[in-house]
């Protein structure tokens, strides 16, 4: 019962996974990888990982909404009316993926993992605790303060205000000689980003 | 016989993954490809830790490390979007062709 | 024992939404709604539009089913039920977002929008209380929690949890200060290009998780199930309405303001707040 489960769901996953790639909305592409990891979240649970499983779930409902926030932000075409395909290297990309599944999955039948499962009457959950914060407290604690050095580049990286004014405005460095030449490479012309916006249909 | 299931769906996603990350011109869209790789790694260390590893705690905190990772990359990579676009006013690959000089 | 513990899951859903519409005052308005015509927007995503009100409906049932009905019985017996009810709360945004967004109509998706803004940086003060809550019992598990309470109710032990959670409430629910998806101001927002039964079944939806989590509060700071003399289901019941009618006279006593203001409030004032909550609840549960 649970090896058929397991199975759906790991069908479901890779076909929601290929979904992404070719759906015609950004929303829906990124809502499609969110089911895929909610599949994948769901084999955690049947294959007793309860608190793995049910997190996973959980942080990705945040991220693709996040996602998704993003598309809408940044994209001309958000609700995806319009047909699109924005790809490059097409044949190349196809090729490289067809050979890393395939050499993943040729390395997967030919390989013979141990058959050791997990005990069902385990407390998984205070198992990982304890090992969060008892011998991999370093591992932790290390990944912790990793999320903090991202949160504060983050907010550098998108602030509005950089060292030489405003990143919207074109900022430029000060002169290296009093009322010199700016100081820095010289942009190639003013607003030919603009004209690349929406330019790829 | 279901672990070599989870792990050939695991194989799977990370071809889907790279092929997106390798072919998309959009951003966000080629984030998404290396959030499906990542994906594929969580998946293969949930059917390892299961049915190969007897549970050992160890293999949940790969888990949880592979979920930070794709925090990390979200984070920054969205801080990094928000840059260029207000830079150049753009959300593609190819617009920042510069960085290649 | 499982049997009975989904019929009181559906039975408290069921009745509790009836209840909050009839206090809302709009049942002859939500019944009028189902004799309407449905509008059709142009190109919408029909998926999406037609089920984002039954996952709101199936979320709510999600959340409650985690909720003890009596000490050591809850239909979902899960170790990890605080986090459960949390990724229910995250699919709630998700859920209204799309619902939003299907319609491929503006007011729709400026209501979904500026709701996701909102209801994102909710989830924090929202963990945090969760976690609090969860610190005395040792425990992820809803069962413990309630063990936890038997001295004494969270709501004395973390006296910050039940106003933070308060707005996890109303924010969920779409409700007064927290409405920046429904609201009067956008002409109702993601609901604006929706009538006839889908509309009126995201209303009562609306009001299926106001009892959800509502149950979920009771649980988490008014020992859910325990109490004297009367069997555990029927405390739970009243503390539930009780807190459905405190959350509903809060959404209606509080202005809503501007989202910008309402971001600040959030990142500024609350999300603090929730970490003070967290440090305070810790050290006492030490």
């Amino acid at each position: 019962m649970t090896d058929l489960l397991v199975t759906l769901l790991a069908a479901f996953t890779v076909w929601t996974g290929w979904r992404v790639f070719r759906v015609d909305s950004m929303v829906r592409a990124s809502f499609s990888l969110m089911l895929s990891f909610i599949a994948v979240g769901g084999i955690g649970v049947l294959l007793s990982a309860p608190y793995i499983g049910v997190a996973t779930v959980f942080m990705m409902a945040v991220e693709m909404m996040v996602m998704a926030i993003f598309m809408v932000m940044f994209m001309m075409n958000p609700a995806g009316l319009n047909p699109m395909s924005m790809v490059h290297q097409h044949r190349f990309s196809i090729g490289a993926g067809v050979v890393a599944a395939l050499g993943l999955g040729a390395a997967v039948l030919l390989s013979s993992p141990p058959s050791n499962p997990v005990l069902s009457d385990a407390d998984v959950v205070a198992e990982l605790g304890h090992e969060l914060l008892g011998p991999s407290m370093l591992i932790f604690e290390t990944a912790g303060v990793t999320l903090l050095a991202t949160m504060v580049g983050a907010v550098i990286l998108s602030s509005r205000q950089g060292r030489f004014g405003n990143a919207d405005e074109g900022s430029r460095p000060p002169g290296l000689s009093p009322d010199g030449e700016p100081a820095g490479r010289k942009p190639d012309n003013g607003g030919e980003g603009h004209h690349h916006h929406g330019g790829h249909g | 016989m279901t672990l070599t299931i989870i792990l050939l769906g695991a194989a799977a996603l990370i071809g889907i993954g790279l092929y997106g990350a390798l072919s998309q011109q959009s951003f966000v869209m080629l984030m998404m490809g290396l959030e499906l790789m990542l994906n594929g790694a969580l998946l293969a260390i949930i059917g390892f830790w299961s049915l190969s590893l007897g549970g050992m705690p160890e293999g949940q905190l790969l888990a949880i490390i592979v979920m930070a990772v794709m925090a990390i990359e979200m984070a920054i990579g969205f801080a990094l979007i928000v840059a260029v676009y207000r830079k150049r006013q753009a959300d593609m690959t190819e617009s920042i062709g510069t960085l290649k000089q | 024992m499982i049997v009975l513990l989904a019929l009181a899951v559906l039975g408290t859903l069921g009745l509790g939404a009836v209840l909050v519409v009839a206090m809302d005052g709009r049942i002859a308005q939500l019944a009028g709604q189902f004799a309407r015509q449905r509008i059709e927007t142009e190109a919408p995503d029909r998926l999406n539009r037609d089920l984002a009100p039954v996952w709101y409906l199936a979320l709510a049932a999600a959340g409650l089913s985690v909720v003890p009905f009596a000490p050591g019985h809850a239909l979902l017996d899960s170790p990890v039920g605080i986090v459960i009810w949390g990724t229910c709360e995250a699919l709630t945004i998700v859920t209204v977002f799309l619902h939003g967004w299907a319609p491929n109509a503006p007011f729709p998706l400026i209501g979904a929008y500026r709701y996701v803004a909102i209801a994102l940086p909710v989830m924090l003060p929202s963990m945090f209380v969760l976690i609090a809550a969860a610190l005395p019992a040792e425990s992820l598990s809803l069962l413990a929690i309630v063990e936890s309470q038997r001295e004494i109710w969270n709501v004395a032990r973390q006296p910050l949890g039940l106003p933070l959670f308060a707005i996890v409430v109303l924010t969920l629910t779409l409700r007064g200060p927290m409405d920046f998806a429904d609201a009067a101001d956008i002409a109702t927002g993601t609901s604006a290009d929706e009538s006839g039964s889908a509309r009126a079944l995201w209303e009562v939806a609306r009001a299926a998780m106001l009892v959800s989590a509502s149950a979920l509060a009771a649980t988490v700071f008014f020992g859910g199930p325990l109490g004297p003399a009367l069997p555990g289901p029927v405390w739970l019941w009243i503390k539930t309405a009780a807190l459905v009618a405190a959350f509903a006279w809060l959404g209606r006593r509080i202005a809503r303001t501007t989202p910008s203001r309402m971001l600040t409030i959030l990142w500024v004032v609350l999300l603090p707040l929730s970490f003070l909550h967290l440090a305070i609840s810790g050290v006492i549960a030490l």
